[in-house]
């Protein structure tokens, strides 16, 4: 998998974690990657802490966004000291130790793969409002946006612009035509899921297209897939 | 009045057997949207399922034709299925060319796919909306309130299908189910694509090639196209299946 064009997204996840501290009120926030193709590890954070925080999950092989994407639901813990709780003994008192009581991972998706999960810190203890887990759920389905920026190369971020465009483009990608001509892409050039969600964004943007209309050619055998990474102009 | 007594009685006993001895959300809805449309006499019938956010995703419908799903699809931004799911108020539009200025993305192609009507019902739990049931009627006309009933028994059985009662206080659990039943839809939609590639099949053609496949092998559809697309299962043997079958 290539990195290039990697600078962009890392600011990009880096600047929704900070967001995420901002509107909904908690400490600290950050984004982890755990599969899709990807090296696992931290890939956003809204701070020096936090990102320690998330690193340490992957040192230690436990920790709540781990079991995030491992269950594909979120878990949320609202008091990291009760008693009860017995999950990640190691994570849970590194956790302690900086002043943590609550963390909630929610998993980050790309097309029906849970390739990641935002996490977020709290010093208090305590529920998440429903306003607040209503946000956290719109970030981590923003955040999967840069993680995809990061899988392909030769999209540019900086095209699409502010959330109302995000939002379109996640539309455009969260359609039937769109799943079914992943699949065929998965099939024809044998990789996988967000690979192939990969390969019709960039098409898209390359020819100017949406990634449904690019979809649609595929589904209809207008549009040819390459078998390999050396894939011509007019090729998804 | 649509669909008769007989048959209504048989599709509620159908549904009741299949909740009570454990079933695949995919399967059930589909079959269960196939029903509406037969017993309500519409052309087609579909399900929108909100995620976490709030947004309405396609779930099921009673034909697999990729352009049907399509204006379920678009209804998550316009038209009476989106309106039913923000009131939480069934929508009944007997003539749909008249309403074209309220929706007109939606309209021009639900026209265009031959849908003159359109009547949108809540998926209700408890005290909240989890999407919504929507018939396009081939007729212009409304539906009358035996049909409507029905309607509105049959999207309350898809929303108790789709929660489980132990997880209703929970919050995040629900959300999860939920996410869980659209994932399914996901991979159902991307084992199609692989099948499709693989044999050189339309979307439809390779949605029967599953069914059939899932049917004769006694697997729950979406376990199905799960392993189709983590390859566990390949795309082949899926489509030989289908051929070994067609020869003999």
């Amino acid at each position: 998998m290539r990195l290039s064009g990697s600078t962009g997204a890392l600011a990009s996840a880096d600047q929704l974690c900070v967001t995420c501290v901002e509107l909904l009120g908690v400490d600290g926030a950050s984004i982890s990657l755990m599969s899709g193709g990807m090296t696992r590890g931290t890939f956003g954070s809204s701070n020096a802490m936090s990102r320690r925080l998330d690193e340490l999950q992957f040192t230690y092989g436990e920790g709540p966004c781990l079991d995030s994407v491992a269950t594909r639901s979120p878990v949320l813990v609202a008091d990291l000291a009760d008693p009860a709780e017995t999950r990640w003994p190691a994570f849970r008192e590194s956790l302690l130790e900086s002043g943590i009581r609550g963390v909630f991972a929610l998993p980050v998706r790309i097309v029906s793969e849970h390739v990641g999960a935002l996490d977020l810190y709290r010093t208090e203890t305590g529920a998440l409002p429903e306003d607040v887990l209503a946000g956290a759920l719109i970030a981590a389905e923003l955040a999967a946006l840069p993680l995809l920026d990061l899988m392909g190369a030769d999209v540019d971020w900086a095209a699409v612009g502010d959330e109302g465009a995000a939002w379109d483009e996640l539309a455009s990608l969260e359609r039937v035509e769109v799943y079914q001509a992943t699949g065929m892409i998965m099939e024809a050039a044998e990789v996988t899921a967000p690979e192939a969600l990969v390969r019709i964004r960039g098409y898209a943007y390359g020819h100017g297209m949406t990634a449904s209309e690019v979809a649609w050619a595929l589904v209809e055998r207008r549009l040819r897939i390459a078998t390999n990474d050396r894939r011509t102009e007019d090729e998804v | 009045m649509a669909g008769d007594i007989d048959d209504v009685i048989a599709t509620f006993v159908g549904l009741a057997s299949r909740l009570a001895r454990g079933y695949d959300v995919v399967d059930l809805l589909d079959t269960l949207t196939a029903d509406c449309a037969r017993l309500l006499d519409v052309g087609s019938a579909g399900l929108l399922l909100a995620d976490g956010l709030g947004e309405l995703h396609v779930l099921a419908a009673s034909s697999p034709d990729t352009r049907i799903l399509e204006l379920y699809q678009l209804q998550a931004r316009q038209g009476p299925c989106i309106e039913c799911f923000r009131t939480g108020a069934a929508v009944s539009v007997p003539d749909l060319a008249a309403e074209a200025e309220r929706w007109p993305v939606f309209t021009e192609s639900a026209l265009a796919g031959g849908f003159v009507s359109v009547h949108a019902l809540p998926m209700r739990l408890i005290d909240r909306t989890l999407g919504t049931l929507g018939l396009f009627g081939s007729t212009v006309g409304s539906l009358n309130d035996y049909d409507l009933t029905l309607g509105q028994a049959l999207a309350d059985v898809a929303s108790a299908a789709l929660v489980q009662q132990t997880v209703l206080d929970d919050r995040a659990a629900v959300v999860a189910q939920l996410q869980g039943a659209l994932n399914s839809r996901i991979v159902v939609e991307q084992a199609k694509g692989i099948v499709a590639q693989r044999g050189d099949l339309d979307m439809v053609e390779a949605y029967h090639v599953l069914r059939r496949y899932a049917r004769d092998n006694n697997l729950r559809f979406s376990d199905l196209a799960r392993a189709v697309t983590t390859r566990e299962l390949s795309a082949q043997t899926v489509l030989d299946h289908t051929e070994k079958r067609r020869r003999s």
